[in-house]
């Protein structure tokens, strides 16, 4: 079909009919895995995404049934108010999403049309995710975790606190009334990327996340021995 | 709700931040459905897309980079693109007569642009250099996520004919909006 075609507007056509979801499913597939080792061609998707997005404005809005808003919330979150959550103060307060924005260094259109084009091959299995606000009563100390379970990783970063000079914070995880398991030692101003043991992953969803004041390098007797300076549940996100 | 309030949103629901969540449906889902009824014209349908499509949001809002265009564009596109891949899915069943009866009557609405108006306008400047029926098919395409047999059907073309057509249409419409 490529008569009288330069490549390059072979290219610019393919584009196009990527967006447009004229190419069929054997085809989009080719065109992804083109797409996905070639930043000309994906600047090209977005050249067409974005300039054929205001064909969008003939689309008069019409606005869903509110039972529509709901039922996402109750999927999502599950039955609570879905607003009153914990993590949004939090995450309002913090001033790290700018990390990761920075961290998103794709081009967002070739992404909008990919992940609903074929999500299982261009998304790397990703979440379940879970969050703990791990806090001391008068928030002097404060952590955020977040745990994503398709890497088994838990992300802690420190908005408030840092550890008294010559001592570590030790983070651990409690599991119903088990005995706490030593997670690792934090640096000084609370940040770090910890693996979760195997054996915990299953059980991310309501356990608790405890830091403890210990001695530098972590509790000699693989038990808190200091105060325990903060705790947090962790929740489904 | 302008662009850049709806930008910060997105990032702050990149962090899950539900009470932005929540904004942000309320400001954008009936853009959204719109898009989707377009598509599939029917409710019930349209209405699992729109959910389907935010739980995506939810969950991709990481991926979300602002460049500087229209967050707009980007919901939008995740909403189209989730609502043609439901039409796909039950195409089979679905009446392409139906189909081409919306791609004939598209209704232009006074509502604001999503986009940046000089885009706008530019796109709308380079389809009406189109002749009407190409014009048409590229709405077509767009707007009901028409494949080239839907369109084929539509304008009583055979179906190479109907990629012909449009692909030189599409080359022409990509030289017009680089000039």
């Amino acid at each position: 079909m490529s008569d009288a075609f330069t490549k390059d507007e072979e290219d610019r056509v393919l584009a196009a009919e990527y967006v447009l979801r004229l190419l069929d499913t054997d085809e989009e597939r080719a065109f992804e895995a083109r797409l996905a080792e070639d930043r000309a061609l994906e600047t090209e998707v977005a050249h067409w995404v974005y300039h054929l997005a205001p064909l969008s404005d003939d689309v008069a809005p019409v606005a869903p049934p509110a039972a529509l808003k709901d039922q996402l919330f109750a999927d999502l979150f599950g039955a609570q108010e879905p607003v009153s959550q914990a993590p949004t103060s939090l995450f309002a307060r913090l001033g790290l999403w700018q990390g990761m924005a920075a961290a998103a260094t794709a081009i967002a259109a070739a992404l909008a049309v990919q992940l609903v084009t074929s999500p299982a091959p261009q998304t790397p299995a990703s979440g379940p995710f879970f969050v703990s606000e791990i806090a001391s009563a008068d928030e002097g100390l404060r952590i955020l975790a977040l745990y994503d379970g398709a890497t088994g990783g838990l992300r802690l970063t420190g908005t408030n606190g840092t550890a008294a000079e010559g001592r570590d914070f030790e983070l651990w995880a409690i599991i119903g009334e088990d005995a706490p398991v030593s997670l690792g030692v934090l640096s000084d101003d609370g940040t770090g990327n910890i693996a979760l043991p195997d054996a915990l992953g299953g059980a991310v969803g309501g356990m608790v996340l405890a830091i403890s004041d210990e001695p530098e390098g972590g509790s000699p007797t693989g038990a808190p021995t200091g105060a325990v300076l903060a705790t947090g549940e962790v929740t489904d996100l | 709700m302008n662009v850049s309030e709806i930008d910060q949103l997105i990032s702050r629901v990149a962090l899950g931040d539900r009470t932005a969540f929540s904004k942000l449906y309320d400001a954008t889902s009936a853009k959204l459905f719109g898009v989707a009824l377009r598509v599939l014209n029917n409710t019930a349908s349209a209405e699992d897309v729109v959910q389907e499509t935010y739980m995506k949001i939810w969950r991709y809002a990481d991926r979300y980079a602002s460049t500087g265009n229209s967050p707009m564009t980007w919901l939008i596109t995740i909403a189209r693109n989730t609502a043609i891949d439901r039409l796909r899915a039950t195409k089979q069943a679905a009446d392409i007569s139906d189909l081409a009866d919306q791609i004939a009557a598209p209704t232009p609405t006074p509502e604001q642009s999503a986009v940046a108006g000089s885009e706008a306008a530019r796109i709308v400047a380079c389809l009406n250099e189109l002749p009407d029926d190409r014009h048409a098919a590229v709405r077509g395409a767009y707007l009901e996520g028409a494949s080239y047999s839907d369109l084929a059907e539509k304008f009583d073309v055979p179906l190479n004919t109907m990629r012909t057509w449009l692909r030189r249409a599409l080359i022409a419409l990509r030289e017009c909006m680089s000039r």
